[in-house]
Order: C-alpha cells, then structure tokens, then sequence
C-alpha cells in the first residue's frame, strides 16, 4: 500500500492508493460516507484519459475539517467493524 | 459505523462448505469480504517443478500444471506469504500417479485430496520429481484461491397477506437462497424445492429482502477451513484498513 | 548425445564419419533420448 497525494486543499483530498482494488476501496468509501463532516468520498481505478492507471484514486471533500483525519476515522471505523464481525463469527 | 452490531448464525456447516447468515453488513463490506474470500486469503500451492524424470506421456509443463492445481493444506498461522515447502513425486508404471503420491516434507503442509490423479502411467513410464510450493494470494495465481464457489444472496422475508381467491390458479414462486419466515424461522428454499407455493399453498404472499442480511455460501478446496477463510479474509481487510490508518496519521 | 535405434531399440552413440544409422542392424531412423539433467519448470 503505497500512497501519493495527488492533490490537497483544507477540505478537499485526492489521494492515490497503490496496490489496493475495489475489495478495500469500496469498504473505504462507504466508510468515509458514514463519518460525520464528510460532505463526498468516491474513488476511481481508472480515471479517464489516465494512460492505463490501475491503482485507485480517493476523493475526499468535508464539510468541515481535514479530510485526512476523516480518512483516519473511517479506517478506524472498518477496523471496529472487522474486530466485530471476527468475534461474532468466532462466537457462531 | 459504530453500530457495530453483528449476529452470525451457521446456517448449515461442514468442514468445506457452509450457509452463514451475517445480519448487520453493508452491501460494501459484505462484498470486500467475499472478494477477499477468493483473491486475498493467501494458500499453498506447486510453483516450481523439479524433473528429475519424465517418460510419461505428457510434457513436464502439463505436469507442473496439474501439480499446481492440487490443493495443499495451509495452516496460516505457522507460515507468511512468500514462504516456501519442498514437496516430491516418485511413481513409476504401471499405475495411476495421485495427490496422495506426492511426498511432503513438512506434515502440516501436504494435499488437501489424496485422490487427485495426475497422470495414468503405463509400463516402464515413470515420474519423479520435487516441487517448491509458495504461499501466495489468488490474486497472485487463481491456484492460490482457497475460496471455491463464494458468493452471498440477500436473506429474504416472506410475509404472508392472506388467502389467494378460492378459484385462482396455484402459481408457482420460484426462489432461490434462504428465506425468514414471519415467526423468525431460518430455512433454506431447498427445504420445500425453492417453490414458496409448495410451503405456502394458496396464499398471498409478499417477498423482499431484509436489508443488511446477507447469506453467504462459502466453499473451499481443502486448504482452509470454511471458519478460518472468513476470518483470514475479515483480517485482510482489517489490516488493510489498519495500514491506512498509520499512513495518515503520520 | 544418446540415441536408441527405432527398430532394434538399442542404444546407439553417433560419430562424425558413420553417419545416421544403427550400427547394429543398420536401421536408419533414430529417436533422441532425454537428457539425464534435472529440468526445472516454472508452474504458471
């Protein structure tokens, strides 16, 4: 997982993130979707005229806030749900 | 997000194969799960192929395919991806060459099946051969997926609105997957032949999907247990987001 | 290089002057044998 931040203002974040596909990136989504003051969140595995990009880009824009610590909630967010989701599954 | 609220309830289980109803998931964590299921749970599996004779009738090249698709046991937590186990083969005809043939030389890791056949051998043919397996992810290599056949359909909810009109025609109502009766029993469509006409005879009945329920069916080849491939493909995406986490946070 | 006589399928070494052909029973079509190294394949 290598990153590279494309480009970043106060409230707005692109972000490319190497060697992950949809399996991650669409959890991240829906995650960054979920946090509070976050306005947008999408991303993109091939952007248009990219000249064969394949690793995925995220978009982030917050109403308010850094949209890095946004990312940091909703990373922290999967993480709660996966520990869940595991002791639930062990418990079954 | 917080409400990190999940019920699992094994629907049937085997070894191998099971129906797992996971209620609480978004559609998008439901997929990144299955998708890690067959791409991100990493396996063992015959990568390099050493002849040291061939005179069956195939090329060596067939061989080390055939090989390579042979499911092996891979006991996660002894072993990281990249991590190799020296494995051979020695038959010599006539005789049918087998999974359970190949000799390993670490016990944990040995075929899944021992009735795989490999290549039938008539007299004075033999093979004899090592092998390197690597412990790699089937995005690597579809040889690499431990997960055979996953995939998840929504649980859905049949509520019954009354009796259908005393002359109409039975029609039937084919469904597939499992369905949530309205007193809360869980049962599979193949208990009355995926026809709801055949459980709710002359009834009228509405069908729609629980939101957040999904039923997975999960199969392996033998590498994992069904137990071991849903919790190794929660821990992928849960170390994925982890690494995420302090990447930014720096 | 070892050859083995398609006939009388014994093993037969060539040389530079006796041409191809068996010299034991003087059959002209000869099969190459594998060689006796170790092959490493790549599984992909």
């Amino acid at each position: 997982m290598e990153l590279r931040v494309i480009e970043k203002t106060e409230e707005e974040l692109r972000l490319e993130i190497a060697g992950e596909d949809h399996t991650f990136m669409n959890v991240l989504k829906g995650a960054l979707l979920e946090t509070d003051d976050v306005a947008a969140a999408t991303y993109d595995v091939n952007p248009e005229q990219s000249g064969g990009q394949t690793d995925p880009i995220l978009t982030v824009k917050t109403e308010s806030g850094d949209p890095l610590d946004a990312v940091g909630t909703a990373t922290e967010a999967i993480n709660e749900k996966t520990t869940a989701l595991a002791d639930a599954v062990k418990a079954a | 997000m917080s409400d990190a609220d999940f019920d699992v309830q094994y629907i049937e289980r085997d070894d191998r194969s099971a129906r797992v109803l996971i209620r609480g998931l978004t559609p998008a964590f439901a997929n990144g799960i299955r998708r890690a299921m067959i791409a991100d749970v990493p396996t063992f599996s015959i990568d390099t192929v050493r002849f040291v004779e061939n005179s069956s009738v195939m090329f060596d090249e067939m061989i080390g395919l055939r090989l390579g698709l042979v499911p092996l046991t891979t006991p996660l937590d002894e072993f990281e991806v990249g991590d190799e186990v020296t494995l051979a083969l020695d038959v010599e005809g006539p005789a049918t060459a087998y999974s359970g043939d190949i000799e390993t030389s670490e016990p944990m890791v040995e075929p899944a099946d021992d009735n795989v056949p490999i290549i039938e051998l008539k007299e004075g043919q033999r093979i004899e051969l090592e092998a390197d397996a690597v412990l790699d992810t089937g995005k690597e290599h579809a040889k690499h997926q431990g997960g055979v056949s996953v995939g998840y359909r929504h649980l859905q909810h049949v509520t019954v609105d009354g009796d259908r009109g005393e002359f109409d025609e039975d029609e039937t109502n084919v469904l597939r997957g499992v369905i949530e009766t309205e007193d809360g029993d869980i049962v599979p469509t193949a208990a009355f032949d995926h026809d709801l006409s055949e459980k709710y005879p002359g009834k009228e009945l509405t069908v729609e999907d629980v939101p957040g329920a999904f039923v997975f069916h999960i199969e392996t080849d033998g590498s994992l247990s069904v137990e071991e491939l849903l919790l190794r493909a929660i821990d992928t995406i849960e170390e994925r987001a982890d690494e995420l986490h302090t990447k930014v946070s720096v | 290089m070892s050859y083995k006589c398609s006939r009388c399928k014994r093993d037969v070494t060539l040389d530079e002057y006796g041409g191809v052909r068996c010299p034991y029973c003087g059959h002209r079509v000869l099969l190459k044998e594998r060689g006796g190294d170790v092959k490493e394949v790549d599984v992909n």
